[in-house]
């Protein structure tokens, strides 16, 4: 497997075959959390495309300090908290809207998608955006809580303690599940 | 494992694998493509185009501005010699001391020392033509 880092200073010097394998790489990984985040299909692949198309316009001048991961992973979390603040405030059910604008080509495949991750993106739409949003980039991307208050432009200890209340409620909302 | 024993275990294994669609890989690359075509034509601009681009290019630039002109102004409008120099002493004696000889000879070698001592003969004044170099020097000692 071709290093990332050679790949992005292919990208730097603009092979288009070097972004495409970064797309490839990333794409589900990024599609998975705009839609934790947004739980809204459509939203999300928005979120996905504007993020890569505004990475691919740095090309030249990309500088990677950390991972690219950890990058496009801030993009995405960054863009998704703007859509969410635009978007109009109804509560759009997880099911509803991971059955709508899905244009994934194997519907087979989308159901076991759907319910594989279905359980647990239904636990976190119960959080408050911002718990959702610091429990699921470090939990599933990974990034150490430095990073995300760096990346989101807040104190670490407001990351913690948004760790930390998230958990809580998911783990009440479990024991609530279990119960009944 | 029960879920509620280690939620961050639960969180962390169930993560969703979710798979884009071909008209989104599609739409997705062509637009990005096209960002790609049309940033690798802006960076064809040249110098221009990096220096308006970049702040740090920009400060770069306006600073070899000011140091051009500044020389410039330098190179037309010279100054004025510092007052501790040689030219500007006021007495033989004064030219004639080892500093000013030394610094003299740092500017310009035993010419320069030459033309500093008839700067203090020019300075005397005339003499008669049978004074000899030891009655010179002897004069200018006892200065």
């Amino acid at each position: 497997m071709i290093d990332e880092k050679i790949l992005v200073r292919k990208f730097n010097r603009g092979s288009k075959d070097a972004f495409q394998m970064l797309y490839e790489k990333y794409k589900d990984d990024l599609l998975g959390l705009a839609i934790t985040l947004l739980r809204d299909r459509s939203l999300a692949e928005d979120v996905v495309h504007d993020v890569f198309v505004s990475f691919a316009g740095t090309t030249g001048s990309f500088h990677l300090s950390g991972t690219l991961k950890g990058y496009l992973s801030t993009c995405v979390a960054n863009s998704a908290r703007d859509r969410n603040r635009m978007r109009s405030l109804r509560d759009v059910e997880l099911d509803a809207a991971e059955a709508m604008n899905c244009d994934s080509g194997d519907p087979v495949e989308h159901a076991i998608d759907s319910e594989q991750s279905g359980q647990l993106t239904q636990l976190l739409g119960h959080l408050p955006y911002e718990q959702r949003e610091v429990v699921v980039l470090h939990l599933h991307h990974e990034m150490r809580f430095k990073e995300i208050a760096e990346a989101l432009g807040i104190s670490i200890n407001t990351v913690q303690s948004r760790y930390r209340y998230g958990l809580e409620k998911l783990r009440s909302i479990m024991n609530t599940m279990v119960t009944k | 494992m029960k879920p509620t024993e280690n939620i961050e275990e639960f969180v962390r294994l169930e993560k969703p694998h979710v798979t884009t669609g071909g008209a989104m890989d599609k739409r997705t690359l062509n637009d990005s493509f096209a960002a790609m075509d049309e940033n690798i034509r802006a960076n064809k601009l040249g110098a221009a185009g990096i220096i308006l681009r970049s702040r740090a290019a920009r400060f770069a630039a306006a600073a070899v501005i000011i140091l051009a002109v500044g020389l410039l102004m330098v190179y037309r409008n010279p100054a004025v010699p510092p007052p501790n120099t040689v030219s500007a002493a006021e007495s033989p004696a004064e030219i004639l001391t080892v500093a000013s000889l030394n610094i003299a000879y740092r500017r310009g070698g035993m010419r320069a020392v030459e033309k500093q001592y008839e700067e203090a003969a020019e300075m005397r004044g005339p003499r008669p033509a049978e004074i000899s170099l030891q009655e010179l020097l002897a004069e200018f000692d006892s200065i």
